[in-house]
This record gives structure tokens, C-alpha cells and sequence, in this order.
């Protein structure tokens, strides 16, 4: 037919084209780790420590990263949260619905949020050495935490941002004070999105491994204690792929599955929950 | 009153997701003629016009069945160009929708993407269609300025230059000047009134005066059933159906009696105000005061501040040259703003 | 003043405090960063790291130049496969394709965004490193052996793939934020093009994309950013060749991000050392931060704009 209609064809094309790159891209990583690291999991794997010259091929399992990780995560994320949470009920209760304040504290944590995490990481190592700190699980969480305040605090942002007014009005109505409608009011009707940008934060900080580089390092052992050094699983994976030994790359690909499987987790766990909890929301 | 069909619509439904919004429709559009969709809010109207050129399309969870035969083809037929269908119909939105870029360019963007490209022709449209759309002694020297700057009367102008410049057969209009002061209204009511002769007009309104000024056919929707339809006249007068009644008695009253008159004309700004107001004070409940003003701040003006005191304005319209005519009922104590 | 109200007074003061504490957070990381590397800034001329190719920490040598040009390689590469990539797929989601479709899609994005950076090297390495060795490269460095193509590197571990693996990073990012900006034009604009008889694309080309640029740009931008501050996954299939200046998509590239992340472990050994690694994280910073300035500064005017 004529040219427009060919130009919209071609152009309809290359769209379906590129989304079927994007989408396919994803299929394609979740593919390779799976066959990739599949034929090398085993039970070892995730219930046993390094043993000696577990890095040039003998046994042991990197059940040390697998707890340092989430350990961390977790630390982080409850870190992360203190600050978030009473940050965006300020942001969406306390201050007007056009503060300049409110503006300002929002564009920064657009800012923050852009910031590379190896930044994080280079600035966690520049507070542990004025503090005095050695790299440790501790030093760790604050970095990760800071590196996550941003991502929590802006989704909650957004969640919070939806809440209908008339529901904060209502509140205000009954005589209740602003903390009494943020706790008994809003964070109920917020709870489900909460808990998403809770462990969307998670995944990150659990993912990160620019961030601890500096300021987890690593060790072989379990995390018994907030000031010793600890392992994490993207770091295992790291130095595992780093190594010459095939046998060793092999158990990066399967902590390499791990790892995504954690967070293929989360993601369910996290749709699931908005779901279940969004049936008692009013709408 | 013998006249050509130029759309016809064959049991036509539409459905948006769950929800039937117009039922089984049928009904013959005469050519070159001015038709008026009328109705009470929500009851299809819109939805109606915009399958005609089946811009309906774009919304999602849409559903069309029937037919609509636009010069006896059946536009839902899957092998329509849309585009070419769309070409024949110029559409004027409640609001008017600019397209981001000069008001040359919003006028030749419609030719230009069908294929003209020839500067000379596309000037020769440009200057056309702005004349007969009245907007270009306003314009003809910014021609190349962005057509945001234009007032929101003359952008409803633009857009009626921009869908003309297409060569459409067909100008549908939801509303088209609801949105405007009465001045602008007035003067896209005068565009329309021109182009009947050479157009089929399909106007949605919810102004029965309108209706009653520009149609010569009505159709009376109700909750997404056609009730009633024909010439303007026997609908407005002599309604067949008591919803159609209702609904005319309810919106409007044919004849006027007017209970007081006062002439403003060569009196300004706050000095017409109060006496529009005194002497609406005199007034009673639901009577009817008749203002005539002659400058067009005083048009705009004035019904403005008598609808914010909570009268109701009934119409504004234009008797010669320089005068305006504005009815308004009194309303006692219902401040409705 | 009873209980209730002093505990709301009291929150409403910590609340501001942590608000507080979150602003000072940006400035607390320039200070920071930019105080310990203060120590080089002393000694050598910013120019001169900048503009010097030699990085020799034992001998005292700290040129960035050579790191720089390699992220510039990385990001411009990934820049020009994602750019065309995220706005076609972000038009396609929002324009044309069904609401259940992009439903579908969009946990998917989501998803590829949540990735963690380790799990793309990983990809990288395993699918990337010898796609670009066995074809990529043979394909196009033999059959055309002139400038951007040329290269005598047949490892795999080449700009190209660093620059593959983050435009597939940075897609999920640019998508979203540019579907949003597409989808804040108001439907009654396209109505009016479409209504004109234009065709869809017709209607994006000069209506849609012509509202929406700046946000676009933004957009872009954006992406840029986060591109420019990857570490892991880059670092993993970049290749990293000290004190070369790569000229081909093929050569290795050894950007500054990658050289912060390793020299972890040796950079208190030598004296300036930590010095010039945290001067490349502060350059690195203050680069990501103006970006997100005026990314996020576009997208809230327009926001503004709206409202």
C-alpha cells in the first residue's frame, strides 16, 4: 500500500522487535544460570562451609555467604527502615501537599537514589576509617542501608502518595493526633505496599556487591558477630568465577542460581503479599 | 423532510468492559445538515459521535457491534482503512486539542501527513482554512508562533481550520464550545451555521438552546437508548415520548416570557453588575430578566458574576452588529457554584 | 499539652530530623569522598590525573585518562543499543500494545531491574563473553578491519560486551521511565492527530514524541547515569587492560568504576593510592550526581507543568 502505512508496518515491527529483545533478554539470563549452574548445585553446596582449598577445587559449600547475605540484608533493610518509614509519613502527613521542604527532601533522594553503589561503597570506607572500624558486618549493613534508603524511602513514597486524602481527612476528623493517623490509619492501608518497597529494598541490598566490596570483605566462616568481616553470596560468585579452576567457576555458576532464585523469591513473595493484603484496602 | 442519508447507523452497541453504553442504535444522519445529539449527561452522546469515526477504538475494554455506514460502506468492516475514514471526518473535542508546534503547522499537519508536500498548495490551505474558520486576520502575521499562545477561543478556531484542512465530508463536534466564552462560542456557532451547507455537522450538546439556534435534526439519547429523533422543530415543540418531555421541560422552556428587561448597553464593568443585580432582586423566583450589553468584556462578564450570585444563565446571544442578549432566571438562595 | 499531642510533637521532630539526615546524606558523601582524596589533589594537578594515561601506583603514577576513555567506550556502546531499544519497546508497551499484554510485562521489567549486577556478569561472561568472540567479532572485525571494528583482542572480553550487558541493565529503567512520560500525554492530543486520519506511528512521531522529548531526554539521561556508575558486571566482562587506550568495540576497556571495585585490597599498601581510588569514586560521584540533577530536575518540571 502506500508509504505510511509501510512506514507504521516497519516501525510496529521494530517495536514488537525490541520488546521481544527486552523481555527475551530476561528469559535468556534466567536460562543460562539455570543450566549453567543447575548440574553443579548440591546439598553440600548450601549446608556446608568452605573447608581448606575449597578455592582450587576441594569440598566445602558456601553456606557462609548464603547466611552472610541475608543476614546483611536484613540488618540493612531494618536499618533502612527506621529511617524511611517516619521520613515518607512526614513527607505525605505532617508538611503541606505543596512544601518546598517536601520538594527539596524528594529531589534528594532522587539524587541519592542515583548514586552508583560502588559510591556507597568507597564512602563506607571512608567512615569506617574515621570511625576507627575494621571491614565487618556492621560497616557493611550501614553502607548497604545507606545505599537502600533511597529505593525504600521513594517507593513508600509513592504508596504512601496514593492514599486517598479524604482517608487522612477522616481521621483528622475523629480527633486524632497526626502520629496516631500515620500508625493506626495509613500504615494499615499502606501495609501491603510497604511490604513490597520493603523487600524490593531487600533484593537490592541483598544483590549489591559493589557496596560491601570494601566494607564487608570476606571470610570463610559464619557470621557470628556484628564486627568481624562476612561473606556474601554475590562476592562468593565473584571470586568463585574468578578463579582458574573449572570446578570452582562451576559452583559460581550454581551460587549464581542461588542467588537469583533468592531473589526470583522475594519478587513472588512480595506480588503475592501485595495481593492478598490489597483485598482488605479500600479502594 | 426529504434528504439524503450520509451516515447511517445499523443497530449499533457499545459496551465498555461489563457495561452497555449504547443500545442497539439505529438511525439514518442526513447529508449536509446539522444534527444535534442531545441528552442528559452520562447517557452515551459522546460515545455515540466518536464511534462514527471510530476513534472509540483507542479506549481500551472497548466492544462495538452493528453497523455504521459511512456513504454506504460499513466502517466496522475490518478491511476500512481508518485512516481514511478518519480523514473524511473532522472531530472538534470539548477542549481544544493543540498539537505541540506552530499554527501553520497545526493547520497543514493534516494534509502534510497524507501526502502533501508542496509548499505552495500547503500555503494556499493554510491561508483557505484559516479565512473560513475566521481566525486568520487574527493570525496571519504569527502564522510561524506556537499555537499554544493562542486564546482557548481562537485554538477551538485552529482545530476547526485543522480538521477542514483535510477535506473532510463529515464535522463531528462533542461539545465543541462548552469549554469557550460566549463570544468564542458564538463565533464557532457562526462557522458552523456557514459550513452546513457544504458539511454534514453531527454536534453533541448539552445546550438545548444550541441545539434549538444551529440544528435542523435532532436525536434524543436516554441512558444509552435512542428515544426519539427528527427535525429540530417537532422534537423541541411537540416530543413524542415523556421521557424526551421531561427532559425538554426540565432543561428549558420554548417561550420565554421575559419579566423584565434592562438595556446596559454603554454602561461598564461594576456599574452593570450592580444593576443587574438590583433589578434581579425585584425579581421573583424562576422569572426572567432580559440584559442587553454591547461590549464583549460585559458578554463574558456579567453572566459570569450573576451565575456566582446563583442565577442561572439561560442564553447569550448575539441580535445584531454590536448587541448581546443574556437571559437569566432568578434563583432565590441557592448558591450553586 | 496532654500525651497525645507531646508524643505527635516528638515524632514530628525526629520525623524532621530524619528528613534532615537524609539531605545532609548527599553533602556528608561529597565531604567525605572529597576530603580523602584531598591528600592527591595536593601533590598533582587535577589536570594532570585527568589528562594522563599512566597509572603506576608503585611509581606514583595516577592517570585516570585511560580509565575514563574506557567508560566512555562502555556507556557510549550501551548508550547506543539501549537508547533505540528502550524507547521503541516503552512506545510499543504504552501505545500499542493491549493493557493485558503490558501487564504481563511489566513484573517482567520489574524483574530485570531486580536482577542483582553479579547475576548480569555472570550472563555476561557465560553467554556474551563467547558470543562476541565466535561471532560478533570475527563477523564484523574481519569483514570490516577499519576503525571501530578493528582489533587484534580475540578474548571476548571487550568493550562490546560490557557495553551489551548494560544496555540490557539500563533497559529496564529507561523503559519505565519513558512509558511514563508517553503515557502522561494527554489522550485527547493523540485524539486530534488521529482523528485527522494520521496512523498511529504518524501520531507518535510528531504529537507524542514531540510533547513528551524533554522527558525522553530525562530518560536517557538517567540511564547514562546508572550505566556510568555499574561496577561488578562491567568489571567481570570488560576485559580491564591497564594503561591502554582501547580503539575498537573490541579492545578492552577498563572503566573507573571497575578500577575502584580492584583495587580493594591493596589500596592502603602505597602512599596517595587511596587517595587517587577515592578521587575516581569522587569524580565518579559528582559526575552521577549532576546527571540525576538534571534528569530528575527535567521530570519534575514537567510534572509541575502537568499538575
Amino acid at each position: 500500500m502506500n508509504r505510511r502505512k509501510i512506514e507504521e508496518n516497519i516501525f510496529r515491527c521494530f517495536m514488537v522487535l525490541s520488546t521481544f529483545m527486552v523481555v527475551g533478554s530476561l528469559a535468556l539470563i534466567l536460562v543460562t544460570i539455570f543450566l549453567k549452574g543447575f548440574p553443579a548445585l548440591n546439598l553440600d553446596m548450601l549446608i556446608k562451609t568452605p573447608k581448606g582449598g575449597y578455592y582450587i577445587g576441594k569440598e566445602g559449600g558456601i553456606l557462609n555467604a548464603i547466611l552472610g547475605s541475608i543476614i546483611l540484608g536484613i540488618g540493612a533493610t531494618f536499618l533502612a527502615l527506621i529511617v524511611s518509614l517516619p521520613l515518607v509519613f512526614y513527607l505525605n502527613l505532617y508538611v503541606r501537599k505543596k512544601s518546598k521542604f517536601a520538594l527539596i527532601v524528594r529531589f534528594f533522594l532522587d539524587v541519592l537514589w542515583g548514586i552508583p553503589s560502588i559510591v556507597y561503597g568507597a564512602f563506607g570506607f571512608t567512615l569506617m576509617i574515621f570511625f576507627g572500624l575494621r571491614a565487618s558486618l556492621l560497616a557493611a549493613m550501614i553502607t548497604v542501608a545507606l545505599l537502600i534508603i533511597p529505593i525504600m524511602a521513594r517507593s513508600m513514597d509513592e504508596v504512601l502518595k496514593m492514599i486517598p486524602f479524604e482517608l487522612k481527612e477522616a481521621s483528622f476528623a475523629l480527633g486524632s493526633t497526626r502520629l496516631e493517623t500515620a500508625v493506626k490509619v495509613i500504615f494499615k492501608q499502606a501495609l501491603p505496599g510497604i511490604i513490597t518497597s520493603i523487600l524490593i529494598a531487600f533484593g537490592r541490598g541483598i544483590g549489591d556487591a559493589a557496596a560491601v566490596l570494601f566494607t564487608a570483605s570476606f571470610t570463610d566462616s559464619l557470621p557470628y558477630s556484628l564486627f568481624k568481616p562476612v561473606a556474601t553470596l554475590p562476592l562468593a560468585i565473584f571470586f568463585q568465577l574468578g578463579t582458574p579452576f573449572p570446578e570452582v567457576q562451576e559452583r559460581g555458576y550454581a551460587s549464581a542460581l542461588v542467588l537469583t532464585g533468592i531473589i526470583f523469591l522475594i519478587s513472588i513473595v512480595s506480588r503475592i503479599l501485595s495481593k492478598k493484603f490489597s483485598k482488605r484496602i479500600i479502594k | 423532510m426529504e434528504c439524503k442519508t450520509h451516515i447511517s447507523v445499523r443497530d449499533l452497541s457499545v459496551f465498555y468492559g461489563g457495561a452497555q453504553v449504547l443500545n442497539n442504535i439505529s438511525i439514518d444522519i442526513p447529508d449536509k445538515k446539522l444534527t444535534a445529539i442531545i441528552g442528559p449527561s452520562g447517557c452515551g452522546k459522546t460515545t455515540l459521535l466518536k464511534s462514527l469515526n471510530r476513534i472509540i477504538d483507542l479506549q481500551d475494554g472497548v466492544r462495538v457491534s452493528g453497523q455504521v455506514f459511512v456513504d454506504g460502506e460499513d466502517i466496522y468492516d475490518p478491511k476500512v482503512e481508518v485512516t481514511h475514514l478518519r480523514k473524511k471526518m473532522g472531530l472538534l473535542l470539548q477542549r481544544p486539542q493543540i498539537l505541540p508546534m506552530s499554527i501553520y503547522e497545526n493547520v497543514v499537519y493534516g494534509p502534510r501527513i497524507h501526502g502533501v508536500r508542496n509548499k505552495k498548495k500547503l500555503d494556499g490551505l493554510v491561508q483557505c482554512y484559516l479565512k473560513v474558520s475566521g481566525l486568520w486576520n487574527e493570525v496571519k502575521d504569527r502564522l510561524h508562533s506556537p499555537a499554544t499562545r493562542l486564546s482557548i477561543g481562537q485554538q477551538q478556531r485552529l482545530c476547526l481550520a485543522r480538521g477542514l484542512a483535510v477535506e473532510p465530508e463529515v464535522i463531528l463536534g462533542d461539545e465543541p464550545t462548552s469549554a469557550l466564552d460566549p463570544i468564542s462560542a458564538e463565533r464557532i456557532e457562526q462557522r458552523l451555521l456557514e459550513l452546513k451547507s457544504q458539511y454534514t455537522v453531527v454536534l453533541v450538546t448539552h445546550n438545548l438552546r444550541q441545539a434549538k439556534r444551529l440544528a435542523d435534526y435532532v436525536i434524543f439519547l436516554y441512558l444509552g437508548n435512542l428515544i426519539e429523533h427528527g427535525p429540530t422543530e417537532q422534537i423541541l415543540k411537540n416530543p413524542k415520548y415523556v421521557k424526551t418531555q421531561n427532559y425538554i421541560n426540565g432543561e428549558f422552556i420554548e417561550e420565554l416570557t421575559i419579566d423584565k428587561e434592562l438595556n446596559l448597553k454603554a454602561t461598564v464593568c461594576p456599574d452593570n453588575f450592580a444593576k443587574a443585580k438590583l433589578a434581579l432582586e425585584e425579581l421573583k423566583h424562576g422569572q426572567v430578566l432580559k440584559i442587553v450589553v454591547d461590549y464583549e468584556v460585559a458578554v463574558n462578564e456579567v453572566p459570569k458574576a450573576m451565575e456566582f450570585e446563583g442565577h442561572k444563565v439561560l442564553e447569550i446571544k448575539r441580535i445584531n452588529q454590536k448587541d448581546w442578549e443574556i437571559l437569566i432566571q432568578k434563583r432565590n438562595g441557592v448558591y450553586t457554584i | 499539652m496532654n500525651t497525645r499531642k507531646f508524643k505527635d510533637v516528638v515524632a514530628q521532630k525526629i520525623m524532621f530530623l530524619l528528613c534532615i539526615f537524609v539531605v545532609s546524606l548527599a553533602f556528608l558523601i561529597i565531604f567525605g569522598l572529597y576530603h580523602r582524596s584531598m591528600p592527591i589533589l595536593a601533590e598533582k594537578n587535577l589536570k594532570d590525573i585527568l589528562f594522563s594515561a599512566i597509572w603506576h601506583p608503585a611509581q606514583g603514577q595516577f592517570g585516570l585518562a585511560g580509565f575514563i576513555v574506557g567508560t566512555l567506550w562502555v556507556i557510549g556502546i550501551a548508550t547506543i543499543l539501549a537508547v533505540p531499544l528502550s524507547i521503541l519497546t516503552a512506545t510499543y508497551l504504552s501505545e500499542y500494545s493491549h493493557r493485558r499484554i503490558r501487564e504481563y510485562i511489566k513484573p517482567i521489567i520489574d524483574l530485570l531491574a531486580g536482577i542483582s549486577p553479579v547475576i548480569y556478569g555472570v550472563w555476561g561472561v557465560v553467554a556474551i563473553v563467547p558470543f562476541v568472540r565466535d561471532y560478533l567479532m570475527p563477523f564484523l572485525s574481519e569483514k570490516m578491519p577499519f576503525f571501530p571494528f578493528a582489533s587484534d583482542n580475540y578474548t571476548g572480553f571487550a568493550a562490546i560486551t560490557g557495553g551489551i550487558v548494560l544496555a540490557v541493565m539500563i533497559c529496564p529503567l529507561m523503559i519505565s521511565i519513558i512509558g511514563e512520560v508517553i503515557r502522561n500525554v494527554p489522550f485527547e492530543a493523540r485524539e486530534a492527530s488521529l482523528a485527522l486520519g494520521a496512523t498511529r506511528w504518524q501520531t507518535v512521531k510528531y504529537v507524542v514524541f514531540k510533547k513528551s522529548w524533554p522527558g525522553i531526554i530525562a530518560a536517557i539521561i538517567l540511564g547514562l547515569s546508572r550505566a556510568f556508575g555499574e561496577t561488578i558486571a562491567v568489571l567481570m566482562v570488560a576485559g580491564c587492560a591497564l594503561n591502554f587506550f582501547p580503539k575498537s568495540i573490541f579492545d578492552p576497556a577498563y572503566p573507573l568504576p571497575a578500577l575502584i571495585a580492584n583495587t580493594y585490597g591493596e589500596m592502603m599498601s602505597i602512599p596517595l593510592y587511596d587517595a587517587a581510588v577515592l578521587l575516581a569514586a569522587f569524580i565518579l560521584l559528582i559526575v552521577s550526581i549532576l546527571f540525576n540533577i538534571v534528569g530528575w530536575g527535567i521530570l519534575l518540571r514537567i510534572e509541575r507543568s502537568q499538575s
